[in-house]
């Protein structure tokens, strides 16, 4: 169950492009003078009179994926720094923003589990060793970003997010590490500014998880460990 | 009494409005028909980072006016349909033209599911509508003696759209329509401002479904 890696890569460029340690340069570029800056500031805070920002929890609505499960019993640690993720931001541009993600993270990796492996068990006791799994997979979310439609002036907001994922044996060794970047995006016009900015944020999440059926086999640290299985079996 | 009333105020909604003038285009590339268990639906196209994308109440609208009417198809919600075929028509994944549809079809859950929603016809829509051109004044002020607004603006909006109509069963491009209006709003002010609003997604929207309803339905 792949899809074409050459579509699935212009697509990943194109989300990696953002570059997560930047914030929006909208104020930066050289042919705009300092005068310019502190007018055309002016000129957008003015403008957003009355725009103090939005606060959003995304909705737990996620579908459960439609591929071929795993052959394997998946243990999900899903610790409170996921499940009570909070990004709050205060913009120069306008207004105080907050995302509530974490209380969609449960529901979202159930059904991602759901999915895609034979079965799987939350772990509630994160003291290894874990029995009845095959393995343990820990998600967590490094960073979130987003822009809104006065800094990019698309009439989008746009969400980052970057999901870190460590994979742990039975013993509880780590088997290795990797990231993974999100993108969703919804326009203003479409519903407003804070259904635009929830549905933006549950955009990134299901692309999330899009991004996690398509490519969790072919992660370099869960080929290994997948293909030691194999020929454990053997 | 009430008869009279409606009618007044039929007229004067006829009067408040704007003009728009459309055109359709259609190419057939093969046959098309649907039998009382066929189904399709209307995807908007949702291209990469920083793209636009249609509008999702243009979608929405073609998707109830070719569900809706005397002449009704069966059409599958957009978000239901994604979900169902959830992650295959996602942004990141979706197919981008026919030659994509063989090898997703290839996959046994997906051609089951497709199989068992009844999928038989893809419109993927593509376009948006947007403001060409702005002109006027309007200026509105409130004193203690009452408040009132002078001046006049005019603005055109311009939709284009476009749908290509995908075959899932023979995996063949069917055909295109596209649907392209312009029209002009005035907003005239001499105390009470006066909006004389151009209905023109609402029009593209209404015309491309009756369109796409007679080029599925009619097989020639």
């Amino acid at each position: 169950m792949r899809e074409p890696h050459s579509r699935l890569d212009a697509y990943e460029n194109a989300v990696n492009s953002h570059d997560m340690n930047k914030r929006v340069p909208i104020l930066d570029q050289k042919f705009v003078t300092t005068g310019t800056k502190r007018a055309l500031l002016v000129a957008l805070t003015t403008s957003m009179i009355g725009c103090s920002g939005a606060q959003v929890e995304v909705p737990a609505e996620f579908p459960v994926p439609l591929t071929t499960k795993l052959p394997v019993t998946m243990g999900l640690v899903l610790d409170e720094t996921l499940t009570s993720y909070q990004h709050i931001e205060e913009l120069e541009s306008g207004g105080d923003w907050s995302i509530d993600l974490g209380s969609a993270q449960v529901p979202m990796f159930i059904n991602l589990a759901e999915g895609m492996f034979q079965t799987y068990r939350v772990i509630e006791d994160r003291e290894p060793p874990f029995t009845g799994v095959s393995a343990v997979l820990h998600p967590k979310i490094g960073d979130l970003q987003f822009t809104t439609p006065q800094q990019t002036r698309s009439g989008y907001f746009e969400v980052w997010i970057r999901y870190e994922f460590e994979l742990f044996d039975k013993q509880g060794t780590s088997l290795g590490n990797w990231d993974m970047t999100a993108y969703g995006k919804a326009h203003e016009q479409n519903s407003g500014t804070s259904a635009a900015l929830q549905r933006a944020a549950l955009n990134a999440c299901r692309d999330a998880m899009a991004f996690f059926t398509l490519r969790f086999e072919s992660t370099p640290v869960v080929k290994t460990w997948l293909d030691g299985r194999r020929r454990g079996a053997t | 009494m009430s008869c009279v009333r409606i009618l007044t105020v039929a007229t004067a909604a006829l009067a408040l409005a704007g003009c728009v003038s459309g055109t359709i285009e259609e190419v057939r590339e093969a046959a098309t028909s649907m039998g009382s268990d066929d189904y399709l639906v209307v995807l908007g196209k949702r291209p990469r980072p920083m793209n636009s994308e249609t509008e999702l109440n243009f979608i929405s609208c073609v998707s109830e006016n070719v569900g809706g009417g005397s002449d009704a198809l069966n059409v599958i919600d957009e978000q239901a349909f994604m979900d169902a075929m959830f992650p295959w028509f996602e942004p990141r994944t979706a197919p981008v033209k026919t030659d994509d549809l063989p090898e997703l079809m290839g996959q046994p859950l997906l051609s089951e599911r497709l199989e068992e929603i009844g999928l038989k016809y893809l419109v993927w829509v593509e376009g948006s509508t947007e403001r060409t051109d702005s002109e006027g004044s309007l200026t509105c002020s409130v004193a203690a003696t009452g408040a009132g607004c002078f001046g006049f603006l005019t603005w055109e909006n311009d939709s284009s759209y476009e749908t290509t109509i995908w075959d899932v069963r023979t995996s063949r491009v069917v055909g295109r329509i596209s649907s392209d209006a312009i029209g002009t709003s005035y907003m005239p002010a001499v105390v009470l401002p006066i909006p004389l609003i151009a209905r023109v997604k609402s029009s593209a929207c209404s015309s491309l479904a009756a369109q796409l309803k007679s080029f599925i339905q009619s097989d020639a």
